[in-house]
């Protein structure tokens, strides 16, 4: 995921995302540098699973819908939830 | 009880197949945007005008509007009843020894309270507002299957009277009694109680989720092909966001929850092994329970907390802060909470080096949690705070948002979690949450929508007098739990009177336990209060004709379905909303404007 797919403005809403991945990161780092139990590959396997695909799904999960939120943004729109109706329109219009 | 199962499960069958049939032969209704199964299809605005009237109203409506507020029902009784049973199970705790009840009856009404809040109350009552409002803020006609969502409803009461089976047939005495297995239906246990009783909850519980199911997949479908032309991905409400991510957390838990249940029946009736020691084992159920169970505690609080996140600024006077952050953290806890379950199960022996892998995600998990808490706070500083009573509700959640999530960062660690595993600890983190935010967060949105639904205004007072007590009640009662939990009062027992002293001293815990009860019973006035005042006020409160009873207009956060609102109160009564003055407050309390609920605005 690199900066060129999304601006900055948009890397900066993703950033709530990469803390939960930064601290999946450090736990697939910690596993790996510390190992006291005698190793088993299978138990090792499954113990980064574990780890690793909830990383990725979240990753793939935040792209998808940065992609979809940034590739429908407009500034003309009306706030997310928000009817056109405001302080100064007296009559609101909940039609388009 | 196996053939009968057995006979249930044909008959089950052979609904469905009933019920496709049924469905195809039905005339496609002209616009094919809405009514995609054949459903009613009104014109927006003409609501109220072709449905027949009295029960059979209620009885045939595929109105979106019309079902939210079955669900909403529904979900109030069901908080009655889990409410009721939890009062009995109080009072018996409030002395060490056996007094009212028998255990027997107290573990059969811990079964109750926990499987009625969980599943009757808490994902009804989201799906009351879901239905209500999520096609009213995203400018969709209706559902976009609205028979299919009428059925989903309609799954629920039959569900319920299994659920519930084992209490009515005690007066019959035919050998069937009330399911002792807890909410978490573990087994050895959950195989070898031979009462029928458990059997029907079961099948109970399986429709539960065929209608969360049902229901899961037609928001799916509305959002994401029902919007209106000027809705798009990044301007979609806080609200439907949540119920999008939940609805994805549905999909993907129930049926998981569905085949289990299933194995379970199988096991119990058919002397298959799934469960068994020399089958799949009885770790195996714990695995595939929480795998369900963990998401199932964020498919009730991310609704919650989408509610809370659109309704706490209008009263704050300022857009949501972040709102990007909370869309992304809410999908991050959507993902996450599929790699979490076995925090539950660190006592059980698991392999330490997997454990730490649980621990690892569920610490990551927290994270998206407390964004959300930092923006909701970032959103009252400096804002206008109007403390109205769906506010005030607002503001509780959050406060006990910060309780009950903390405790739960603490149970995610492993060495934590091994001394406070199974004690009134846990039952104290999860009710800060489960009532604390999710009980809160519906009261709230009661409130907030309260002049729409029923066209009324509440009783401010009662309201008020409602939030203190709960918040009051809520803080006594679950405090006292985390702080038995440190004495090491075990959870699920109707005595407490022949522990081992060194390790729950007595005097405390039974102090504590008193404690709790009060607590309680000030949580149970309030409510009393709050169902005084909705009853009372639905039928005789001042009818509201300010299209923006809470002066949201003011600040430029008038929602899309209070701009609906408006449309309605034009339709039906003419011009009458044009006159200001005539707003109509909840008692009368003339010259007081009902937009401010009596809260003082604070700069
Ligand atoms: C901040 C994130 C959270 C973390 C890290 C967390 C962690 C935990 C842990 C580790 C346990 C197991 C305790 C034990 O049995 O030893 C637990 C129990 C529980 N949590 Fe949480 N929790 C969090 C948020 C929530 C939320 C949002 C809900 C509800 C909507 C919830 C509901 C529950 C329930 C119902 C149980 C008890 C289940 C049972 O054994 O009957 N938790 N939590
Ligand atoms: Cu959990």
């Amino acid at each position: 995921m690199s900066d060129r797919i999304f601006d900055r403005e948009t890397m900066l809403d993703l950033s709530v995302n990469f803390i939960p991945l930064g601290i999946l990161l450090f736990f697939v780092l910690l596993f790996l540098v510390l190992a006291p139990f005698p190793g088993d590959p299978l138990i090792v396997l499954v113990q980064m699973s574990l780890v690793i695909i909830p990383g990725i799904a979240l990753l793939m999960l935040t792209y998808y819908s940065g992609n979809a939120i940034e590739g429908s943004r407009d500034d003309e729109q009306a706030e997310p939830g928000y009817s056109e109706a405001d302080a100064e329109v007296a009559r609101s219009a909940g039609e388009e | 009880m196996a053939a009968l199962v057995g006979a249930v499960f044909l008959a089950a069958l052979g609904f469905v197949a009933r019920v496709n049939g049924w469905w195809g032969r039905l005339p496609f209704v002209d616009r094919t945007r809405v009514a995609t199964d054949g459903g009613h299809a009104h014109e927006p605005g003409s609501g109220l005008a072709h449905k027949p009237s009295g029960i059979t109203r209620w009885l045939t409506t595929v109105d979106h509007k019309d079902i939210g507020i079955l669900y909403g029902m529904y979900g109030v009784i069901a908080f009655l009843w889990g409410g009721v049973s939890v009062m009995i199970m109080r009072f018996e705790l409030f002395t060490a020894a056996e007094t009212y009840i028998s255990p027997e009856m107290y573990n059969a009404l811990l079964t109750s309270h926990g499987i009625t809040m969980l599943f009757l109350f808490g994902t009804p009552i989201i799906a009351a507002f879901s239905n209500y409002f999520v096609p009213l803020l995203i400018d969709a006609d209706d559902m976009a299957f609205p028979r299919i969502n009428a059925i989903a409803f309609w799954l629920l009461p039959p569900a319920a009277l299994l659920i519930w089976a084992g209490f009515f047939t005690i007066p019959l005495d035919i050998a069937i009694s009330p399911a002792q297995t807890s909410w978490t239906m573990y087994t050895p246990l959950s195989v070898e109680q031979s009462n029928p009783g458990v059997d029907l909850m079961l099948l109970g519980l399986h429709l539960t989720g065929v209608s969360a199911t049902m229901g899961a997949i037609n928001f799916i479908a509305t959002i994401f092909t029902e919007r209106g032309d000027d809705v798009t991905w990044a301007n979609l409400d806080i609200f439907s966001w949540t119920i999008l991510t939940q609805s994805g957390l549905i999909l993907f838990a129930f049926p998981l929850l569905g085949s289990a249940l299933i194995m379970l029946l199988l096991d119990r009736n058919f002397a298959t092994t799934f469960f068994a020691v020399e089958g799949g084992g009885p770790i195996l159920w714990q695995h595939l329970f929480w795998f369900f169970g963990h998401p199932e505690v964020y498919i009730l609080v991310l609704p919650m907390m989408g509610l809370v996140s659109w309704i706490l600024p209008k009263f704050a006077g300022r857009k949501l802060f972040g709102f990007k952050f909370v869309v992304y953290s809410t999908l991050a806890i959507g993902v996450l909470s599929f790699g979490v379950w076995a925090h539950h199960m660190f006592g059980s022996g698991m392999d330490p080096r997997i454990r730490a892998s649980f621990m690892a995600t569920s610490l990551a998990i927290a994270i998206p949690s407390a964004v959300k808490t930092f923006n909701w706070i970032t959103t009252l500083w400096n804002g206008k705070v109007r403390l109205t009573a769906p506010m005030l509700f607002c503001i509780g959640f959050v406060a006990n948002f910060v309780i009950g999530g903390i405790t739960g960062v603490f149970l995610a660690s492993v060495p934590v979690n091994l001394i406070l595993h199974e004690t009134y600890y846990v039952v104290g983190h999860f009710h800060y949450i489960v009532m604390g935010m999710i009980a809160f967060a519906g009261f709230g949105a009661i409130y907030y929508w309260f002049p729409i639904v029923t066209g009324r205004m509440y009783n401010r007072k009662l309201a008020k007098g409602h939030f203190w007590l709960s918040m009051i009640g809520v803080n006594i009662t679950f405090f006292a739990m985390l702080l038995a939990g440190y004495f090491g009062m075990p959870r699920r027992y109707a005595t407490y009177s022949d522990f081992n002293p060194e390790l729950a001293p007595l005097t405390e815990i039974t102090f504590l336990h008193q404690v709790m009860t009060a607590g309680a019973v000030i949580i149970a006035v309030g409510t009393i209060l709050w169902l005084l005042n909705v009853v009372w006020s639905w039928k005789k409160g001042g009818k509201v004709t300010d299209p923006d009873p809470w002066n949201t207009k003011e600040y430029g956060l008038h929602g899309r379905e209070f701009a609906w609102f408006e449309q309605q109160l034009a339709a039906t009564d003419g011009g009458e909303t044009e006159s200001e003055s005539a707003v109509a407050t909840d008692g009368g309390a003339d010259g007081e404007s009902v937009a401010t609920d009596g809260g003082s605005e604070q700069a």
